[in-house]
Formats: C-alpha cells, structure tokens, sequence
C-alpha cells in the first residue's frame, strides 16, 4: 500500500454539485480494492494557464489516497477514458 | 589597462533551506510564481539564489505545475 495525491480537472460543464458524486463513482475503484480514500479537496472552476481542448478553465479537485500501485493505474486508466475528465496526475506522497 | 573593480555579489541564502522546507508543492503557484520570469520561464539558481537539490525541487513542481495549466509553459506579457 502506498499514498498518492491525485489530482483532476474536470470538465468545466459539468455541474458544480455533481462534481462530489461522480467522484465518489470514480473512487470506488479504490474502496473496492481494499484501498482508502483520505481527504477530497474541490478547488472548484478555476482558470486553466493554457486552453486544453479549447477549454478556457476547468474544475480542480485533489484526492489524498492509499492504494495498491496497480489500483491506482486502473483508476487512472478509467478517468483518462471518461470524456469528462480533462487531465489527471498522481504523485506519491511517501518519497522523501 | 584598468581593471573593473570586482564585485561581491551578496550571498543569496536558499529560500526553502531556510524555512526547512523539506517537499516543494507543485500546487503552491504564488510561490513557484517568484521562480519564473513573466514570459514563464524558469529562473536560474544564480537568479533565484537556491541550493543545487532545491532549484532541483522547484524546476519539477514548476514542470508538473505546466502540465496541469497550473503554471504557464509560455506566456506573452509583452
């Protein structure tokens, strides 16, 4: 088991309040493998540096969570295939 | 020939060994803003005063911050 941080954007249309449920849909590829969500942080709609997919700002939340390392390629397999999911990254947290 | 007279820059001390800072966080833009230059790119370490493993540190959270459009890779001020 190890602890990563992930962080998505999301796709600016989607609606603010069903941003948390569609997460937690996400999640449950973690929870169902043993893993453990920690905190979940909704920054919100928030400008992007660059457009990505001609997409002026996007919704950013971060996820602190525990899993094995191949859960979490499968969950970051899932979300880069679900089209509302702009961009994702996972960094370990227990480096250093 | 005259010799231009030799100057002691003054010792810039590193920024994140003075604060111990031990992981630099690549979502913490206001601070990696003070390590780029308006048109985005990375300060260099005898600019932005830091230690070999910090500038190390910052370079990576300031590339990871670009590629989640925290950070811009380019950016057109002038």
């Amino acid at each position: 088991m190890r602890q990563y941080e992930m962080m998505i954007i999301l796709d600016p249309a989607l609606e603010e309040r069903t941003v948390q449920p569609s997460l937690e849909q996400f999640l449950t590829v973690v929870t169902s493998a043993g893993g453990t969500v920690g905190k979940v942080d909704v920054w919100g709609r928030r400008r992007l540096a660059y457009e990505i997919d001609k997409k002026p700002d996007g919704i950013y939340t971060v996820v602190e969570l525990t899993a094995e390392p191949d859960t979490v390629k499968e969950l970051d397999r899932q979300l880069n295939l679900n089209e509302a999911v702009l961009r994702t990254k996972i960094l370990r947290l227990d480096l250093r | 020939m005259a010799k231009p007279p030799i100057r002691k820059p003054k010792k810039k001390v590193c920024l994140f060994c003075q604060e111990k800072v031990i992981r630099v966080d690549y979502k913490d833009t206001g601070l990696l803003r003070k390590f780029i230059s308006d048109r985005g790119k990375i300060r260099a370490r005898r600019v932005s005063g830091n230690c070999t493993q910090h500038q190390r540190d910052v370079a990576t959270a300031i590339k990871n911050a670009r590629e989640m459009a925290l950070l811009p890779y380019t950016s057109t001020a002038r």
